[in-house]
């Protein structure tokens, strides 16, 4: 219960943050690609230097960083692996861009009102129904496959 | 009531939300599996199929961390952004535009974010980690807005010259 009580104050502190600072980290990108504007890819990395702040310190207070860091680890990467995070992150880019945000952002927009973002997670939560019924299957295929 | 209207600059609210993530790893069991404490794909999909599974017996698969109470993100950063609209005078309700298009968009994204098994806010995460899929997945996520972002000007130019040519 305390995971629960966490994440929604966490997820409510981020929340709040991301409507007044309109951060995205898609946007973040695709801002910087358009017009060289670096608001919102600030805040990307400052995502990336708070986490790494965080787990550098919580891994030398000694509490649940486990593994950390992991670069530094022995790991064997599967080419199943490799493969289906290039495929899965190119369409989360690409999907990401066209639809203008990542799905933090499209929550925050759909919290604000907007119907459209509304619509947008209706196709989300239907595509969550969609992958527990069809996706997981295919993709247990697909390793399949590539092993 | 005159509400003091609070600024907040992207780099600031990146900084709170990495090291929030860290923190709740830490602290609070937001882990199994690493890197988890915010994850706007993987924390919907967990309260999503926890609630299915407790109502309707389906067994769809979450993660170790919502075993016994489901992890609610998602449901403060609706709470969070909707006081935060409201207090500043930005909660109106918006009509709806190109809904068939946003569909697909929401449909593919939790698709291909489910298989990746992140969003592009825990990829930074599991970057930050040094996961090297992270860091192979965080670079294909620029690629990917790359290429869609040729996409959306590509469109944008042809839409012109019809325009023109009209």
């Amino acid at each position: 219960m305390i995971a629960s009580i966490a994440t929604l104050i966490l997820g409510f502190v981020i929340g709040y943050l991301g409507q007044r600072s309109r951060l995205c980290f898609v946007s973040g990108y695709r801002d910087f690609i358009l017009t060289h504007d670096t608001n919102l890819l600030k805040g990307v990395l400052g995502a990336f230097i708070g986490a790494l702040g965080g787990f550098i310190l919580f891994s030398f207070l000694g509490s649940g960083i486990l593994g950390f860091p992991m670069l530094l680890q022995t790991t064997i990467l599967t080419r199943s692996a490799v493969i289906i995070t290039i495929v899965s992150a190119l369409g989360v880019g690409i999907v990401g861009a066209l639809s203008g945000g990542c799905p933090y952002r499209m929550h925050v927009l759909a919290a604000e009102g907007k119907k459209t973002y509304w619509v947008y997670l209706l196709g989300f939560y239907a595509g969550l129904v969609f992958y527990n019924l069809v996706t997981t299957h295919f993709m247990d295929m697909v390793k399949t496959v590539l092993k | 009531m005159s509400l003091r209207k609070v600024k907040v600059s992207p780099l600031q609210a990146g900084l709170v939300l990495g090291f929030g993530s860290a923190l709740v790893q830490a602290y609070f069991k937001v882990i199994p599996p690493l890197a988890y404490g915010v994850c706007m794909v993987c924390h919907p999909k967990d309260l999503f199929n926890w609630i299915a599974d407790h109502l309707l017996h389906l067994n769809w698969g979450y993660s170790l961390a919502s075993t016994n109470w489901p992890l609610l993100t998602v449901v403060g950063v609706v709470l969070g952004a909707m006081l935060a609209a409201y207090q500043h005078g930005e909660l109106h309700l918006r009509s709806v535009r190109q809904p068939l298009f946003y569909f697909i968009n929401g449909f593919l994204m939790i698709n291909f974010g489910l298989i990746l098994g992140a969003c592009p806010i825990r990829i930074v995460l599991l970057s930050a980690y040094g996961n090297w899929l992270g860091i192979i997945g965080w670079t294909c996520v620029v690629i990917g807005v790359l290429v869609g972002t040729r996409v959306l000007r590509w469109a944008a130019a042809r839409t012109v010259r019809r325009s023109e040519m009209a």
